[in-house]
C-alpha cells in the first residue's frame, strides 16, 4: 500500500511520461499528431479492401469484425512487448535517480492505453457509419473491458519489466509468444469458427479470449457483453497485476546494479 | 528515528559481483562453465552516521573509496546488503542534471518532465516555474527547444531545476563545477541559502574547500569504511597528509624503478639512465649524491628544506684548476637555478687526484619533479665533464602556495 501512496505522489511524473511518449512519438514529422488518427484509418482502409476484394470473408463486414478486436489487442500486444523493455530503456534514470520503478511501466502501458482510446474516436465512427450502431447500454460497459484489459496489460508488464533487467532472452521469447497468443484469441476470426467443443472451451483459459469477445460484443454486435465472464476476467487480471507488482518489488532494488 | 536526526545510516555494507569474465549466453555458461567465475567485492565495510536536520556533510576520500555508492543509498538507487538506512523527508539528489530532458521539447516543457521526476506535482511546479527560469538566467530561451541551448545552458537548467524542489535532504554529488564563475557562485549562494532554511546536506566533494565552506562535519572514506570524521578542515587536513603519504612512496618505488640498470654504458651507476654527458674528460665525476642534513641519501624534499649535494671527482693530470657547478631545471625544462664555485667565491679551486666537494643549499622550490645538472669547467671555460640530468629529484610541501619557488612572506595588518 506504501507504494500506492508513493506513486500517487508521483503521478505528475506518469503524466508528463506519457505526455512525452504520445507529443514526442510524432515530433518533427509534419502531420506530427494527427498521425495517431491517420495511422488507424489507413489500416482500416487496406483491410476493407484485402477483406473485400482480395481475400473475401463470409462474415459480414469483416473489416470491421476484424478491427475491434485489432486495436485493443495491439494495445496489449504492445504493452506486453515494449512495457517488458520499458525499464531497460529507461536506464539512464533508473541507474541515476530515485523514482518508484513502477513509474516507468506504468507510464508505457498508460501511453499505449491513450493511444488507443484515440483510436476508438476512429472505431466510433466507423462503427457509426458502417451501419451498426451505438447500444447506449452496452457502451456502457466499455470502460470496465478497457480497465480489465488495461489492469491485465499492467500486470504483465510489470512481471515482464523486471525480469527482462536479468534475463534479457525475456524479450526475444515474450515476440515469439504475442506472435502465437493472437492466433489464441479469436482476433482474427470468431471463437464460434472452432467446432471442437472442448477446444472452444479451453481459449477461456486464456483471459484476453473474453476481453476481445467483449469489445467484439459491444463495438460489433451492439449488445450487452457476457458480465460474468468479464467480471472474472477482470478478477483474473487483478491477480495478474498483484502478483506482477510482489515480484516487480522484489527486483527493483536491483535493477541499478545490473543495468 | 530520533526527532533531530534527518539521516540515519548504521553499519551498511554493499556488495558488488564482479565477474571475472561474464559469458551471459546460454553457449557460453555451458562452454565455458569454469571461466563463470566472479566475486563479491565489498565496496561499504559497515559505515554508520548520522546527520541532524538542517546540518551539511561531506564525504571525501579518493576514487572508488565507497564515496559515492554512499551517496547513491542514501538516495535509494541501491540498498544496501546489510544495515540501515533511515531518512526523513523529501529527498532530492543533484547527481544526474537534466534527467528526462527531451531534445525536442522547450526548456518550459523540460522543466515540468524534470521537476516531476524529483516527485513534484502540476501545482508544485507551477508555483516554482518563474523562480525556477529566473535562477537558470533562460528567460530569453525558455520557449526553444532544448536542443538548441548550449552545454552550459543546459546545465544552468537542470541545476535550476534540482535545486529548486525544496527538499529536506539535499544529496549532491560533485556537481558544483556547473556553468561559469558566476554561475557557481550563484549556485553555491543558493546553497547556503537552502540550508539556512533548514535543509540536510550531503555532498560528496573533491573540492574540500567548498566542503570546508559549507559542512559543519566531513567523513573521510577509505576502502568502504570510515577512516576519520570531524570539523572538515581538521580532517581534512590529515587526509590531504595521507594523501602526500601515499604519493611520496610511490614516487620512490617509481625513483627506485627509473634507477635500475639497462644503462649505457658510458654512464657511471650513480646517474640516471636518462642522463646526458659531455667534456673532455680531463677530470671526470665518480658519484653525485643528494642527501639530507642527516647525510642520508634522498630524493624527495620539502620545500624549505635544506640540500646537501655531494659530487666525487678524479683526474689524471696535476695542476689543474677547476670551477664545480650544479643547476636545476623542473621536468617542464624550466630552468630554476644554477650556479658555480666562481659565482659565490670569486675563484677557482685547485684540483688534485681524487676529490670530494660538499654543496649545500636551501631548497626554496615547490612541488613538482626536478632534473640536477653538474659539471666541472677549467677556469677559461674548457669542459672537463658535464652531466645533464645527473640526478632527478622531487619536492612536496604542506602548503598550497604556488609558483617555482617560495618568497618568505609575512602578512601584518593593524
Amino acid at each position: 500500500m506504501e507504494i500506492g501512496k508513493e506513486l500517487y505522489a508521483y503521478r505528475e511524473m506518469i503524466f508528463s511520461l506519457v505526455r512525452k511518449d504520445l507529443r514526442g512519438r510524432y515530433k518533427g514529422s509534419v502531420l506530427g499528431f494527427l498521425w495517431t488518427f491517420i495511422n488507424p484509418l489507413f489500416q482500416l482502409i487496406v483491410y476493407t479492401i484485402a477483406f473485400s476484394f482480395i481475400l473475401p470473408s463470409p462474415i459480414e463486414k469483416y473489416y470491421l469484425h476484424l478491427f475491434v478486436a485489432l486495436i485493443p489487442w495491439i494495445f496489449f500486444s504492445s504493452s506486453l512487448q515494449g512495457g517488458a523493455n520499458s525499464i531497460m530503456a529507461a536506464k539512464n534514470l533508473v541507474s541515476k535517480i530515485y523514482f518508484p520503478r513502477e513509474v516507468i511501466p506504468i507510464a508505457y502501458v498508460t501511453s499505449c492505453f491513450v493511444n488507443m482510446l484515440l483510436t476508438f474516436v476512429i472505431i466510433f465512427l466507423v462503427v457509426m457509419i458502417s451501419g451498426v450502431g451505438l447500444n447506449a447500454l452496452a457502451i456502457a460497459t466499455l470502460p470496465l473491458i478497457m480497465i480489465t484489459e488495461y489492469i491485465m496489460a499492467l500486470g504483465l508488464a510489470l512481471l515482464f519489466s523486471a525480469v527482462t533487467v536479468f534475463f534479457r532472452d525475456m524479450e526475444h521469447i515474450l515476440s515469439i509468444i504475442t506472435m502465437a497468443w493472437i492466433y489464441l484469441t479469436p482476433v482474427l476470426y470468431p471463437l464460434d469458427m472452432i467446432t471442437n467443443e472442448t477446444i472452444r472451451k479451453l481459449f477461456y483459459l486464456n483471459p484476453m479470449t473474453a476481453v476481445i469477445e467483449a469489445y467484439r460484443d459491444v463495438l460489433y454486435y451492439a449488445r450487452v457483453p457476457e458480465m460474468n465472464t468479464l467480471l472474472v476476467s477482470f478478477l483474473f487480471g487483478i491477480i495478474i497485476l498483484i502478483f506482477g507488482e510482489l515480484v516487480f518489488s522484489k527486483l527493483k532494488k536491483r535493477f541499478a546494479e545490473v543495468l | 528515528m530520533e526527532e533531530q536526526y534527518a539521516i540515519e545510516v548504521s553499519n551498511v555494507k554493499k556488495k558488488f559481483r564482479i565477474f571475472y569474465d561474464k559469458g551471459n549466453d546460454l553457449k557460453e555458461r555451458i562452454l565455458f562453465r569454469k571461466r563463470n567465475y566472479y566475486e563479491d567485492r565489498w565496496v561499504l565495510k559497515g559505515i554508520s552516521f548520522r546527520v541532524k536536520k538542517g546540518e551539511a556533510v561531506g564525504l571525501i576520500g579518493h576514487n572508488g573509496c565507497g564515496k559515492s555508492t554512499t551517496l547513491k543509498l542514501l538516495t535509494k538507487i541501491l540498498y544496501p546488503d546489510e544495515g540501515e538506512i533511515k531518512l526523513s523527508g523529501r529527498v532530492s539528489s543533484l547527481i544526474e542534471l537534466g534527467a528526462g530532458f527531451h531534445p525536442d521539447m522547450t526548456g518550459r516543457e523540460n522543466i515540468y518532465t524534470n521537476a516531476s521526476i524529483f516527485g513534484l506535482t502540476r501545482k508544485e511546479i507551477d508555483t516554482r516555474l518563474q523562480e525556477i527560469i529566473r535562477f537558470s538566467e533562460l528567460e530569453e530561451f525558455i520557449d526553444n527547444p532544448v536542443r538548441t541551448y548550449s552545454s552550459g545552458m543546459y546545465m544552468r537548467l537542470a541545476f535550476s531545476v534540482a535545486i529548486n524542489v525544496d527538499a529536506n535532504i539535499l544529496l549532491i554529488d560533485e556537481i558544483l563545477a556547473v556553468g561559469d564563475t558566476n554561475f557557481q557562485k550563484k549556485c553555491f549562494d543558493k546553497l547556503r541559502e537552502i540550508k539556512a532554511h533548514g535543509t540536510t546536506i550531503v555532498i560528496v566533494s573533491h573540492a574540500l574547500e567548498q566542503i570546508e565552506q559549507i559542512c559543519e562535519t566531513s567523513y573521510w572514506i577509505e576502502n568502504g569504511l570510515i577512516k576519520d570524521s570531524g570539523t572538515p578542515k581538521l580532517v581534512h587536513d590529515r587526509y590531504l597528509k595521507s594523501m602526500e603519504e601515499k604519493r611520496n612512496q610511490q614516487l620512490t618505488i617509481q625513483h627506485e624503478e627509473e634507477q635500475k640498470p639497462e644503462e649505457k654504458p658510458e654512464l657511471p651507476a650513480f646517474c640516471e639512465k636518462t642522463a646526458i654527458r659531455m667534456g673532455t674528460g680531463a677530470v671526470w665525476f665518480t658519484h653525485a649524491e643528494m642527501q639530507n642534513l642527516q647525510k642520508e641519501k634522498q630524493y624527495i624534499f620539502r620545500t624549505g628544506e635544506q640540500i646537501r649535494l655531494i659530487l666525487e671527482y678524479e683526474t689524471e693530470t696535476d695542476g689543474l684548476q677547476g670551477n664545480f657547478g650544479y643547476g636545476i631545471f623542473r621536468e617542464d625544462g624550466l630552468h630554476c637555478y644554477g650556479t658555480n664555485i666562481f659565482i659565490e667565491t670569486g675563484k677557482c679551486i685547485a684540483l688534485q687526484r681524487k676529490g670530494r666537494i660538499e654543496i649545500l643549499f636551501r631548497n626554496e622550490l615547490l612541488p613538482a619533479k626536478y632534473f640536477l645538472d653538474i659539471a666541472v669547467h677549467s677556469h677559461d671555460g674548457i669542459i672537463f665533464d658535464d652531466i645533464r640530468q645527473v640526478l632527478t629529484f622531487a619536492v612536496t610541501s604542506e602548503k598550497q602556495d604556488i609558483g617555482v619557488s617560495r618568497q618568505e612572506t609575512t602578512f601584518s595588518w593593524g
